[in-house]
């Protein structure tokens, strides 16, 4: 499989490390919320299709990933850098209504 | 009347002579020669035994999908098994043996079980072994006993145990156009891609790359077809943007079209070059596949099919046309289509008398009859071969009047005097790669074959364009057309180029007739390799296995060593037939990688041996050079101890820690983690990263910190250093590292993006030295140079700058050992001569170098945690390390940390224990209230690490003991039934030695 | 002033080595740069950055992701987002980047002896390196100049390449003893020397 960096390009899957279910929101630091960093810590989604993922490039620029994969087919359908693109809010509610 | 070499013709050198050995026999071929071409051409017939039955098999095909002629091949010790002879090239000295024998290929005791046949069918071994004891001859406990015996029996060659001295490589490469497979089509497509300016990489796994062109008798634009394909090559290989792969198979086709393929760089020469692999193991990443991977002939499934001399009618035209072989004297034919009728023509033209074709169709064409005259050849058209006769090698066969509508055989069966039979039940293109891509294969009746999905419905992530046999187009003419247009679409080309090269071929209809099976008296096998026969999968049927992924694993169909190369569509024909539904219903199975058996060092590569990498401090040399005995602790190497001559590990430790404590000792801790943490919110950073406060540390003093995971359990503690006020630099454990690194990165990057802070791993950049005990800060002050060292300067958890012989150090007062310690940092490159000076200056103080163990030693004297403890189940509050939880800030785990499972009062805390029969503990052994050596229970702990104490005088451990400070007092015993060690011990505080820290603060 | 000890030293055998007889394919050495920094800018500052580089070691990185440049003595290059990495064969960059790196800008980190600095040259080079890296070596793909941030096994590496045969890879301190034999091994199909 090859994930393409948005610095380095199309690199293979062996130089990056997959970091978990993109579609968690870490609660406020100073939350009492139980749930909420219940929910964060240890639900994960596990979607038959597109999953919103987080990799890291760790071979490579280190740069952690935002990668939208179907899991099925493992079609990599985008990737952006973390930083700036922290948009878990949305895709998380809106996967929850469906 | 055997098998010979002919007297011309073939690709092979006559000039030059080669010579071998075959089951110890010695034997000559010629360069350009197979093992399988070679033996042939001295009229060897018999090549191996089959799995089950132990029945004579000779060579059935020519190429890679071989079943039957599979050999070793040794080469000094080592011993590789499982070759198809058809793949080995042969050079001056190559020695190979025969497989599963017993005492010989040609007399073999095991052969008795072809008596047995009905016992060994389908499903034996489930059958005989499985299930629960009835009787004395059933069941699991009955395998246990006759595994020995079938294991011997059954089964393939045996692998050797002597270590592979031969080289195997790893090479990554990218293209825009991969083509697999070299023959016409592949050609074309090469070049069509090549001239459109595209990376090309052409991978073939024969030695010569020209596939069906080197052994057809067509013409190509006027020339010999194996001429065109010369030409093409010389052209493809004088150019920078084609790289070609010879006896290289793609094995493996993965995600976003990454290709696995196996290059044997060197098994066709007596001696591989300086330097030079074995293997190499190719990952290509390609814009785009071409797959031209041709199509396997199929056998037709009758009884004594599987009898030597019997052969695919293309391996026989390829063994005359390629090598020069004739495979027998007097050939017989049998055909369910038009491609056999080439085989005909060629071997007469080699010298063969060609004595009959059997056809199962009752019309065979025009074409055809005047091909049978021409190989003067008599047809029995409307015939089907029902026996075939002989031991070692054919003696003849026996034809019966058949009906292809119905199956049925009528009139007498008929004696045909025959030293070898060619035999043809249609083709099946090569669809593996696409397979393994995620092709669903479709099947066409007209071919009767699986064919390959157009390519709009493939896999989104793998793009490949077939042609040729591949796509069911067995033509040459479409090949080439196919070929080209492949080659244009998968460079992206539009252009049309001139005309098409033009193929001048002997008309042949693609289609076959519909039969795979003459249902007659005896065996008929199916699976060579496997020993399946036709009645195999009826009976598979009969007992229920209706899908065709049961009847597989149910018969082994098509799971040796040959993947079912030439037995896939002959047995779901057979098993489609038993259920009454057409074969499309009955459905395929996917392949799998590899496509051919891979060398498991190609795999490992260079990851083996002196290569595996290894990480080595600045001062490694030093260690080495002075007595040091080196641990392997991750991929770095740390001195373990330094002992003396005649001195046992323990001794050498406990004397290292017990100078340390007296006067003074030395270690080397360039391995810890290192990080640098650095920009305007470093200290608001490391305040949420610890668990305890990090902002008001002042520049140039210490702190030791506390790291939780987000679930609230210890991570890793270190000390860091304030050097800058935005200048921090942390230090983690050895073994945490790398994983420490990635959680900082990943919190600024993912969690805290507005944070401005960089982490670089600055592990390497400096070497570490830690110097402990009452004479350290002597020793320190008596090299030191641009600082003092006094407590006023430098107090506990100060930091200082200076030099020492010349070269910048910073020194950090504090304490592993509980003694008064330092720790020297220097540049790496003056690791080494920084550690000497600070040797030298030690030597009027007794100064001792100490390892891994000493350091072990001491700081479980001082009760200080290590990834022993830190284990991923323990919490702060387990290992007393509360009072770093700061209650003033949120910190990563806190909100965690507080959950009932983690406070609960019965949980394993920290505990010392003393050995009270004063022998030594085993790390992992059970702590119990009541020693039970029958029958072990009621573990209250374990022991996670243990040595002499040489400060107390006794066996001392740390453990995790269920409501360990409670415990503080009581006796327990150690149960450790693994190493029979019980005994009584005293449960005490973790802090054994010096527990208010007096020696360390000074 | 004490000399830097190379951590290659014990396996550093000047020479030839390998299939040298039918011709030496690969060159290989250490270079040993006297100052190998780390630069990093805050998301935003990255042209002030790299304002910075071209003020102290004259050289002006070209745009976009692994741009880099050579000019023989000192040697830039971009290997992440922001990043850079600057080498020079005098000691003494890391005090002269202090100057000029303010904190808005970004953070200077000292490397120099942290990592350690092969060069593989000859027409070889991409062969052997492509034993190790799964990144594609070819001129049109990695211009001369450009940098890569890479892994073999878990030897982090960056590349940069410094001419059309020849590649400069920065690794770790602690590999590079490792990482050299296996270069040196890997070099010896195709004849080398170790200059």
């Amino acid at each position: 499989m090859l994930i393409t960096c948005p610095y380095c390009g199309p690199r293979d899957v062996i130089e990056f490390t997959y970091q978990g279910d993109g579609n968690r929101d870490r609660p406020d630091p100073a939350s009492q919320n139980f749930e909420a960093w219940n929910a964060y810590v240890y639900d994960r989604l596990n979607p038959a299709g597109d999953h919103n993922e987080i990799w890291q490039h760790s071979g490579g620029c280190r740069a952690h990933l935002r990668v939208v994969r179907n899991t099925l087919t493992h079609e990599i359908l985008s990737v952006a850098f973390m930083r700036g693109t922290h948009t878990s809010t949305a895709r998380r509610k809106a996967e929850d209504k469906s | 009347m055997s098998p010979r070499r002919t007297d011309t013709g073939g690709r092979i050198d006559r000039l030059k002579t080669i010579r071998f050995t075959f089951d110890g026999a010695a034997y000559t071929g010629h360069a350009g020669d197979t093992l399988a071409s070679a033996l042939l051409a001295k009229g060897v017939t018999l090549y191996g035994r089959s799995f089950k039955y132990h029945r004579p098999r000779g060579l059935l095909t020519a190429g890679v999908e071989e079943p039957n002629a599979l050999v070793t091949v040794l080469k000094g010790e080592v011993r590789e098994p499982n070759i198809p002879a058809t793949m080995v090239e042969i050079h001056d000295g190559l020695v190979a043996i025969s497989q599963n024998r017993f005492p010989s290929l040609a007399w073999d005791v095991n052969a008795v079980n072809q008596l047995g046949g009905k016992i060994l069918s389908a499903g034996f071994y489930y059958k005989t072994f499985m299930g629960p004891v009835i009787g004395p001859l059933k069941g699991t406990r009955f395998w246990m006993f006759c595994e020995h015996f079938i294991r011997r029996a059954a089964g393939l060659g045996s692998a050797g145990s002597a270590k592979d001295p031969a080289r195997y490589e790893r090479m990554n490469a990218f293209c825009d156009v991969l083509v697999v497979g070299s023959g016409p089509a592949g050609l074309m497509a090469a070049k069509a891609a090549a001239d459109q300016g595209a990376r090309v990489m052409l991978a073939d796994l024969e030695p010569r790359f020209g596939g069906s062109a080197n052994w057809s008798d067509e013409t190509i634009d006027g020339a010999p077809a194996a001429d065109w394909a010369r030409r093409t090559v010389a052209q493809l290989a004088g150019r920078d943007n084609v790289r070609l792969l010879p006896r290289t198979t793609v094995w493996g086709y993965y995600d976003n079209n990454t290709l696995a393929a196996l290059e044997r760089v060197s098994d066709h020469k007596e001696q591989p070059g300086k330097g030079e692999p074995r293997h190499r193991y190719w990952a290509i990443r390609a814009r785009s596949v071409v797959l031209a991977t041709g199509a396997f002939e199929r056998p037709l499934v009758f009884p004594g099919n599987d009898r030597p001399g019997v052969m695919l009618a293309h391996a026989a035209e390829r063994y005359a046309n390629e090598f020069g072989v004739l495979p027998g004297e007097r050939i017989a034919l049998f055909t369910n289509n038009d491609s056999a009728y080439r085989a005909a023509v060629a071997l007469k033209k080699a010298g063969a008398a060609v004595v009959a074709i059997a056809d199962v169709r009752p019309e065979p064409s025009a074409e055809m009859r005047k091909l049978a005259a021409e190989a003067e050849a008599e047809i029995f058209a409307g015939h089907a071969v029902v026996a075939t006769e002989g031991g070692k090698a054919l003696s003849g066969l026996k034809l019966q009047r058949f009906d292809m509508a119905n199956g049925s055989l009528t009139g007498e069966a008929r004696s045909i005097h025959a030293d070898c039979l060619l035999m043809s039940g249609g083709w099946s293109p090569t669809i593996h790669l696409a397979s393994q891509a995620g092709a669903k294969a479709e099947w066409n009746a007209a071919r009767q074959a699986f064919l390959p999905p157009k390519s709009t419905q493939q896999w989104p992530t793998q793009h490949w364009i077939g042609a040729g046999a591949f796509t069911g187009s067995f033509s040459t003419t479409e090949a080439i057309a196919e070929g080209r247009a492949a080659g244009l679409a998968a460079a992206g080309g539009t252009s049309t180029p001139a005309a098409l090269p033009t193929v001048e071929a002997i008309p042949c209809d693609p289609d076959p007739a519909p039969v795979f099976e003459i249902r007659a008296k005896g065996k008929s096998f199916v699976d060579f390799q496997h020993d399946v026969t036709a009645e195999d999968v009826r009976l598979a049927h009969r007992e229920g296995f209706v899908s065709v992924e049961h009847l597989k694993r149910y018969t082994t169909l098509g799971m040796a060593t040959d993947q079912g190369k030439s037995s896939n569509v002959p047995g779901l024909a057979i098993m489609a037939e038993a259920l009454g539904k057409p074969i499309p219903e009955v459905g395929t199975t996917r392949f799998r990688p590899p496509f051919a058996p891979v060398s498991i060092g190609s795999l490992a590569a260079e990851r083996f041996g002196d290569l595996k990498p290894e990480r080595l401090t600045p001062m490694h040399d030093w260690h080495l050079a002075n007595g040091a005995t080196m641990y392997s602790a991750g991929l770095w190497y740390r001195p373990m101890i330094y002992g003396h001559a005649g001195e046992t590990v323990e001794q050498a430790y406990v004397r290292e820690a017990k100078v340390t404590r007296e006067s003074a000792g030395i270690v080397d801790v360039s391995t810890l983690g290192k990080i640098a943490v650095q920009g305007p919110d470093a200290a608001a950073f490391l305040d949420r990263v610890y668990t305890n406060m990090f902002s008001t540390l002042a520049v140039g003093k210490a702190r030791y910190g506390l790291m939780l995971r987000e679930d609230g359990l210890a991570f890793d503690d270190g000390t860091t250093w304030r050097l800058g006020e935005q200048d921090f630099l942390m230090t983690t454990t050895t073994a945490n590292a790398g994983k420490v690194m990635q959680h900082l990165e990943y919190f600024l990057d993912v969690i805290w993006p507005e944070l401005k802070v960089h982490v670089t791993s600055v592990t390497d950049e400096w070497a570490g030295a830690a110097i402990g005990g009452p004479k350290a800060r002597q020793i320190l002050a008596a090299c030191v140079t641009g600082t003092s060292v006094d407590n006023a300067t430098l107090p506990f958890m100060g930091i200082v700058r200076g030099e020492i012989s010349g070269v910048p150090v910073m020194i950090c007062r504090l304490s592993f050992s509980g003694e008064m310690a330092f720790e020297v940092y220097s540049g790496a490159g003056y690791g080494t001569h920084v550690w000497e000076a600070l040797i030298e200056a030690g030597k009027p103080f007794g100064l001792v170098t100490y390892g891994l163990e000493a350091l072990g030693t001491m700081r479980i004297e001082k009760g200080h945690v290590t990834g022993a403890e830190i284990d991923g189940r323990t919490t702060a509050r387990d290992l007393h390390l509360d009072w770093m939880l700061s209650k003033k800030k949120p910190f990563i785990g806190s909100a965690m940390m507080d959950r009932e499972g983690l406070i609960a009062s019965d949980r394993l805390e920290l505990v010392g224990l003393i050995a009270l029969d004063n022998r030594p503990l085993n790390g992992g052994a059970h702590i119990v209230e009541q020693i039970d050596e029958v029958n072990p229970h009621g573990s209250i702990g374990h022991i996670t690490a243990c040595c002499y104490s040489p400060a107390l005088g006794k066996h001392i451990a740390l453990a995790l003991v269920k409501g360990g400070k409670a415990r503080h007092g009581t006796r327990a015993n150690v149960s450790d039934p693994l190493r029979n060690r019980f005994g009584p011990v005293e449960i005490v505080s973790n802090h054994f030695f010096d527990p208010d820290g007096s020696r360390m603060h000074g | 002033m004490v000399e830097r000890q190379s951590p290659l030293e014990p396996e550093f055998h000047v020479g030839s080595h390998g299939n040298f007889e039918h011709g030496v394919e690969i060159i290989l050495t250490e270079t040993g740069p006297g100052s190998i920094m780390q630069l990093a800018a805050w998301p935003g500052e990255e042209k002030k950055l790299i304002a910075a580089i071209r003020t102290v070691t004259g050289l002006a990185l070209p745009d976009g992701a692994g741009g880099g440049l050579s000019d023989g003595v000192k040697s830039v290059f971009g290997f992440a987002p922001g990043k850079f990495t600057v080498a020079d064969e005098a000691e003494g960059l890391a005090d002269a980047f202090a100057k000029v790196v303010t904190p808005a800008i970004g953070t200077v980190t000292d490397l120099s002896h942290g990592r350690t600095a092969i060069r593989i040259a000859g027409p070889k080079a991409e062969w052997v390196l492509a034993k190790f890296f799964a990144i594609d070596f070819a001129l049109p793909a990695f211009p001369v100049g450009a940098g890569r941030s890479t892994t073999h096994h878990d030897v982090f590496a960056q590349i940069q390449r410094t001419g059309s045969d020849q590649f400069d890879i920065y690794v770790f301190r602690s590999f590079a003893r490792s990482f050299w034999k296996a270069l040196c091994h890997a070099s010896e199909e195709v004849g080398y020397e170790v200059q």
